[in-house]
């Protein structure tokens, strides 16, 4: 169908003002927080309701136009750009809690509301929204199950996946679902609610999310470790796991990052360190007292260890975790172009992933910082290059290939928490084999069997 | 006339979305394209021929130019930089709206900047301090003389030239960009030393142009005074007292602790809810766009209102201006006042 017929149809079907085609808007859409993916859809539809949703993607089916819903586009595998034209559906003006029972801990909740605007609300009942993806200040909710969003508290407390407990979803035929309900307890049938976590707008849109809340902690305590190299901090942080100690935060940053983050945070961090260790717990006065204070004296006594600090207050707490979400952007400030990655390796591994890694890095004449959980073994090795550059530009392609091949040797995979989209997808076989591969592709065909939702990524 | 963007600040941008939240004309239509990631988007595909420059024109009119999307990107875009570079771009020739025509014309001219002090009632000129020169500011002296007024009263040291223009932030914010800067160094060079300005908007273009160790705004200047304020009073209690703060003052610039701390010394300072969003006034933005300014404001007309202030303080001249017409046209009785006039009160006390 033409451009011009998509957008009078769709007019019908919505009124004028959810419909949008002018060159600015479909340039506005054209990406996502992914570096170097472009391409420009045909229109853009903001639904406001199930009903509508309904409407335009079984509109997709019938003319086997491609869609692609979109929340605050903030994710990092291009997952949300329009590299095929058609549909870019804005998920951002269904953005209402429509309900939060205290009791039953849970809430309903419209796809385009914020992590950040949910877990704000509910704190007022003394909850909380678990998942804390670094961009929990923009990304929707509706992106985050779409990308079963991770955080600095995966190891304690896992992530978006852990507390979906059912959906409201269109499937690629227009139909409406639903999966799972309120309670905690539900077996009625497949569990189709987790294979749609994480299904990147591939298999069905969620028009209504139920989640799992939990009593927001009394307390929290941070501290941060430095040491001589990560590898001495990743003996730390096994020395700790294994002490008995489930902390929530177990972060590091290697010295590129440590110093891009001063430079952006000042903090007064110790920029001569190999590497930082970021450590916390939440839970009650009594029992985060006891958990941080062993983690430091766990920490302090590890060889390699430079010293040890205990933030003194809320305040300094906020400021490191501020400054741990964005070591991104800080290292994005050292070039004009950052590639960002996200693989994950068993936890004894990572030391070793990131000594391979920093040999990639020379090997290819490029500077590579690496960021991560290392509580969970979730790395994100960032190439910092000038994207004007050709020679640096190869290069890093080369070096990215390298750096997908290697988590697969551990056991690991190419990617923790960003998801495939279009980025990852060449690099999908090598981790999940043939078989598979094939089996993802006739499951998209049962949810969607025109094709349509998000073409192009996982199941294509 | 521009043709092109910086293109090191273009690339600062790692389109992470942070800035969506805190930008007023993405909240009022959920559009990427009037988000501060989406503008940064279109001016790049303008960069790299993709788009006509004049499809800009549109976005970069919206466009409050209160930079909330620089304090909280994390990649340190200078947005206020790139939406200046932005309007020198698409608004030339016919493309410029009448009324910034209109208003170049009268701060162009030395006639226009002398009607514009004429018969009105600012600060006397005088000679004090060398190194120390209120600025009277160019529609402030006209509209708000009582402002400067209240500073050279409470500042005997301050020498008032009268052979002073405009500081330029009218051009650099809407499309003369090297003519604003011009300008600014002209009045950095005709008044030598420290200028004191009581206009959040001029401190932080006439700082980013001639340094910020020469320039001070008011609340800077009076916090570091450290002189002790006697409360006013009403009716026997405390004056309750709001601020609006300045968005190029507290955004551009990183200051708005200081006129917190004065007014607390003054009465009961009530922190109105979003005091720190811009008010809609935006320079030429309330004259350009007024449905739009009008819809950014009506929320915070609403917060005052259930507030029951004596008082909003404000450290700019085009916020006083809006909150006076916006609230007396929503008949809420709150009394809008520069900061300096309210301080200049209590020394009277
Ligand atoms: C600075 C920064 C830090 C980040 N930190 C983290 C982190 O710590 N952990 C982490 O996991 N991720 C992180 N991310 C990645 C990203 O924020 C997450 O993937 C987030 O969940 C995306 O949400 P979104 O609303 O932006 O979705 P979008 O980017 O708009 O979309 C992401 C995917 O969800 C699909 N989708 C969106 N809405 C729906 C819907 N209603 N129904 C069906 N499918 C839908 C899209 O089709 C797409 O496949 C970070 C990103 C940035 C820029
Ligand atoms: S302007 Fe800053 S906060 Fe906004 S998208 Fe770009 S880098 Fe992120
Ligand atoms: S200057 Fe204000 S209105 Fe313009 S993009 Fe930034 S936050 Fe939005």
């Amino acid at each position: 169908m033409s451009a011009s017929d998509l957008v009078a149809k769709l007019t019908t079907l919505l009124g004028s003002d959810g419909v949008r085609s002018d060159a600015v808007s479909l340039q506005a859409y054209s990406r996502d927080a992914t570096p170097m993916f472009e391409g420009l859809p045909e229109v853009i539809v903001a639904p406001r309701n199930t009903q509508e949703v309904s409407k335009i993607v079984k509109f997709a089916h019938d003319t086997k136009t491609p869609i692609i819903a979109r929340g605050a586009g903030s994710n990092l595998c291009a997952a949300t750009v329009p590299l095929n034209g058609g549909i870019v559906m804005s998920m951002t003006s269904m953005n209402k809690v429509l309900e939060v029972a205290k009791s039953e801990m849970i809430a309903i909740v419209q796809p385009g509301v914020t992590n950040l605007d949910l877990d704000q609300l509910v704190e007022k009942e003394g909850l909380r929204f678990v998942p804390d993806p670094g961009s929990r200040n923009v990304s929707t909710i509706g992106g985050n199950v779409a990308t079963s969003a991770g955080g600095l508290r995966g190891l304690k407390y896992g992530t978006t996946r852990n507390y979906i407990l059912g959906l409201e979803a269109v499937l690629g035929t227009g139909e409406i679902i639903r999966t799972g309900g309120r309670l905690v307890k539900d077996v009625a049938g497949y569990d189709v609610t987790r294979l749609l976590v994480g299904s990147e707008g591939t298999l069905a849109v969620f028009t209504e999310i139920t989640v799992a809340l939990a009593p927001r902690p009394e307390a929290s305590k941070y501290g941060v470790a430095y040491f001589e190299d990560l590898a001495a901090a990743a003996d730390a942080v096994e020395k700790i796991i294994t002490s008995g100690i489930l902390p929530a935060t177990l972060e590091f940053l290697d010295n590129t990052c440590l110093v891009a983050v001063e430079d952006f945070a000042h903090l007064g961090l110790d920029t001569k360190a190999g590497a930082l260790l970021l450590f916390g717990d939440d839970g009650d006065l009594v029992s985060i007292e006891q958990s941080v204070g062993k983690m430091a004296e766990i920490a302090k006594s590890s060889a390699g260890c430079r010293g040890v600090t205990l933030a003194a207050d809320i305040a300094a707490a906020e400021a490191l975790l501020y400054a741990r979400r964005c070591s991104l952007p800080a290292l994005a400030r050292l070039s004009s172009l950052s590639i960002l990655e996200d693989i994950a390796v068993p936890r004894k591994s990572m030391a070793e992933a990131v000594k391979r890694i920093e040999a990639i890095g020379v090997k290819h004449g490029l500077r590579i910082g690496t960021f991560g959980h290392a509580g969970d073994g979730n790395l994100h090795p960032t190439i910092v290059l000038d994207k004007d550059n050709p020679k640096e530009v190869a290069a890093a392609e080369a070096a990215l290939a390298e750096i997908f091949a290697l988590p697969l040797e551990f056991g690991g995979t190419i990617t923790g928490e960003h998801g495939v989209g279009s980025a990852k997808l060449p690099y999908l076989e090598a981790k999940i084999g043939p078989a598979n591969m094939q089996l993802q592709r006739d499951i998209k065909k049962v949810f969607d069997p025109a094709g349509i939702l998000n073409p192009g990524r996982i199941g294509s | 006339m521009r043709e092109k963007f910086s293109q090191d600040k273009l690339d600062r941008c790692i389109s992470c979305g942070y800035c969506l939240p805190a930008c007023p004309t993405y909240k009022l239509t959920g559009n990427e394209e009037s988000s501060p990631r989406g503008r940064i988007t279109l001016m790049r595909a303008v960069q790299n021929d993709k788009l006509p420059a004049l499809d800009l024109l549109q976005e970069s009119s919206f466009c409050l130019g209160c930079r909330a999307c620089e304090p909280v990107c994390p990649a340190g875009v200078e947005y206020g930089v790139l939406l200046e570079e932005m309007r020198d771009i698409t608004w030339q020739g016919k493309n410029r709206p009448l009324i910034i025509r209109g208003l170049f014309a009268i701060v162009d001219s030395k006639i226009g900047m002398w009607g514009l002090g004429l018969f009105s009632p600012m600060a006397r000129r005088r000679e004090a301090n060398k190194d120390l020169h209120l600025m009277y500011g160019c529609f402030e002296r006209r509209l708000f003389p009582s402002v400067s007024r209240a500073v050279a009263k409470l500042a005997p040291e301050v020498s008032c030239s009268s052979d002073q223009g405009c500081c330029g932030a009218l051009h650099a914010h809407n499309g003369e960009l090297e003519k604003g800067k011009e300008m600014a160094k002209a009045l950095g060079a005709k008044l030598p030393g420290t200028i004191l300005t009581t206009a959040g908007g001029c401190a932080a273009h006439l700082s980013s142009v001639i340094g910020a160790d020469r320039v001070q705004e008011f609340s800077q200047w009076w916090f570091k005074r450290d002189i002790e304020l006697k409360p006013i009073t009403k009716a026997g209690r405390k004056i309750r007292v709001g601020l609006q703060d300045s968005c190029h003052l507290r955004n551009g610039m990183g200051v708005f602790v200081e006129p917190r701390e004065i007014l607390k010394q003054l009465g009961d300072l009530v922190e109105v809810p979003g005091a720190a969003d811009c008010c809609g006034a935006a320079g030429s933005y309330a004259l350009l766009q007024k449905k739009n300014s009008r819809k950014v404001v009506s929320q915070k007309i609403a917060d005052i209102k259930a507030l029951n202030l004596d008082y909003i303080a404000t450290v700019n001249p085009g916020c006083t201006r809006q909150l006076v017409t916006e609230l007396r046209r929503a008949r809420v009785k709150t009394k809008v006042i520069h900061l300096a006039e309210l301080v200049a009160n209590s020394q009277i006390q």
